[in-house]
């Protein structure tokens, strides 16, 4: 019988380049035969500078810049930065527009979620689902388009309101697409949640406990899958205190809790957009913005993958001191890591889609 | 104007980090800002059930900053990523990456610092011809 002492040890590189990531990203694996025992991340390959570029552009600009840190929740950065600056600059922004923001903004959720199953379902194989999953997400994309001209970043986002205004009838045409698209998320759910495939490669893989979830700084529906229930739309943040809203969370910590957690977030955002379409006021969608930003703010916004935070300084002219962004997947690295030793080499494909990775957010 | 916020000089760093661990407070991430004097703003953002406290402390490139991934193991990304934009002195992190994991050798030197040599210009790709 060998002992572990005796099985030799052999460094393995996953990434920067692999089938299974969208994006690049370096995790150096000690394997024991197939065992991971150590996983060490090396991030790096598409930093840009974006917060030192914001510097060096005015406030309005950076706008545009900041939602190109990632194209999957690009709103919900401009929303955030936006955000922060209205409330260092004390401005009132229109009822509407916070509805509007809660529209475009369950619109991205959707859009993501549907993206990181599709992606989800081809790193175990299962090219239909894939496809099942994006065929969904470009009914989302056609509202993205038909709302604002553009598919993925829409920049519908402005300092005092948004740029654009939905009319009755799209809004309309929105509501029924979201009864069209929990018709068909009931088509594809039963696969995820009860197909033996799924099951084989999801179940019991990755487990993270809450209480590692917790210290380990873990966000979104990775920290959810665990059983925290911490979503930063609680915090009432645009229109969010007016609409009936509780997180979604489950306790198993492994990569079904966390699929799981994504689909019945679908479910409930469908249901968020149209409480948002029902009750949105009638009214302007943006004010005039004479105020300079001057001192320093905190905003924080629940993105698709979990809390997003900018720190914002500025000093009284039209060009921020600093800008600062933490993206939710530079706070899930840590607990990717975590969870890797002990499992199989073929499963880290699940596992590091599990937190649904995005390394454009986490560079920057 | 940011709410629950607690200055404290360096040496209470560590002190007061480990009392928000001691509070179990989670670690939402560090930011650090160049100040145009030679000192930096050091901010530690934590969250318990959505409500955030930051701790700030005062630095200069000289000091030795101590890490706090003992404490909150999570923090060695930005800690590092502070280190090597910003060219402070954070000793001790967990993994750390020695001034490399976002600037190759051939990067100037802490390039988000005031004054830093940083050219950012347009590039002819060359799609259009």
């Amino acid at each position: 019988m060998i002992n572990s002492e005796q099985v030799p040890r052999s460094t393995v590189p996953f990434g920067p380049q692999h089938p299974v990531l969208p994006e690049p990203i370096h995790i150096k694996l000690i394997l024991e035969d197939e065992k991971i025992v150590e996983a060490i991340p090396a991030i790096g390959y598409v930093h840009r500078g974006l917060e030192k570029l914001t510097e060096k552009k005015d406030m309005y600009k950076s706008i545009f810049i900041l939602e190109r840190i990632c194209g999957i929740c690009s709103f919900m950065h401009a929303l955030c930065y936006c955000q922060g600056l209205e409330n260092l600059m004390e401005i009132d922004v229109p009822e509407r527009a916070k509805y509007l923001r809660v529209i475009w903004g369950e619109l991205h959720r959707t859009h993501s979620h549907l993206l990181w199953l599709g992606l989800f379902a081809d790193a175990f194989g299962f090219e239909s689902l894939f496809y099942e999953c994006w065929k969904i997400r470009e009914k989302i994309l056609d509202i993205m388009e038909a709302t604002s001209g553009a598919r993925v970043i829409i920049s519908t986002n402005t300092i005092g309101g948004t740029r654009r205004d939905i009319n009755s009838d799209m809004l309309e045409h929105i509501k029924k697409t979201t009864y069209e698209i929990e018709e068909a998320l009931a088509y594809i759910d039963k696969v995820f949640f009860d197909d033996n495939t799924v099951l084989v490669r999801t179940k019991g893989v990755g487990v993270l406990s809450k209480k590692d979830a917790y210290l380990l700084g873990a966000v979104g529906p990775t920290g959810r899958g665990s059983g925290l229930p911490q979503d930063l739309r609680t915090t009432n943040y645009a229109a969010y205190g007016d609409l009936d809203f509780e997180p979604i969370y489950e306790t198993d910590g492994d990569c079904y809790a966390r699929c799981k957690v994504r689909i019945r977030e679908l479910y409930q955002s469908q249901k968020l957009l149209r409480q948002a379409i029902d009750q949105m006021p009638e009214g302007e969608y943006a004010v005039k913005v004479t105020q300079k930003p001057e001192g320093e703010v905190v905003s924080r916004v629940e993105q698709p993958r979990g809390e997003c935070m900018y720190y914002i300084r500025g000093n009284g002219t039209d060009i921020l001191e600093r800008v600062r962004v933490r993206t939710p997947t530079f706070a899930n690295i840590p607990a990717l890591v975590h969870m890797l030793p002990g499992h199989q080499l073929c499963d880290l494909p699940v596992l590091v889609l599990s937190i649904d990775p995005c390394i454009s957010c986490t560079e920057r | 104007m940011i709410d629950n916020l607690n200055e404290i000089a360096l040496d209470e760093l560590k002190n007061s980090i480990s009392n928000m661990n001691y509070r179990k407070y989670r670690l939402v991430t560090m930011s650090c800002v160049d100040n145009k004097d030679g000192s930096f703003d050091l901010f530690y953002h934590f969250d318990k059930e959505s409500k955030l406290v930051t701790v700030k402390t005062k630095v200069t490139k000289e000091d030795e900053i101590p890490s706090i991934t003992d404490l909150y193991f999570c923090a060695f990304l930005v800690e590092n990523e502070i280190k090597e934009l910003f060219g402070l002195n954070i000793v001790d992190i967990a993994i750390d990456y020695g001034g490399k994991m976002y600037l190759t050798a051939d990067s100037s030197e802490a390039p988000m610092t005031y004054g830093a040599n940083i050219t950012i210009e347009r590039r002819d790709i060359g799609y259009d011809k």
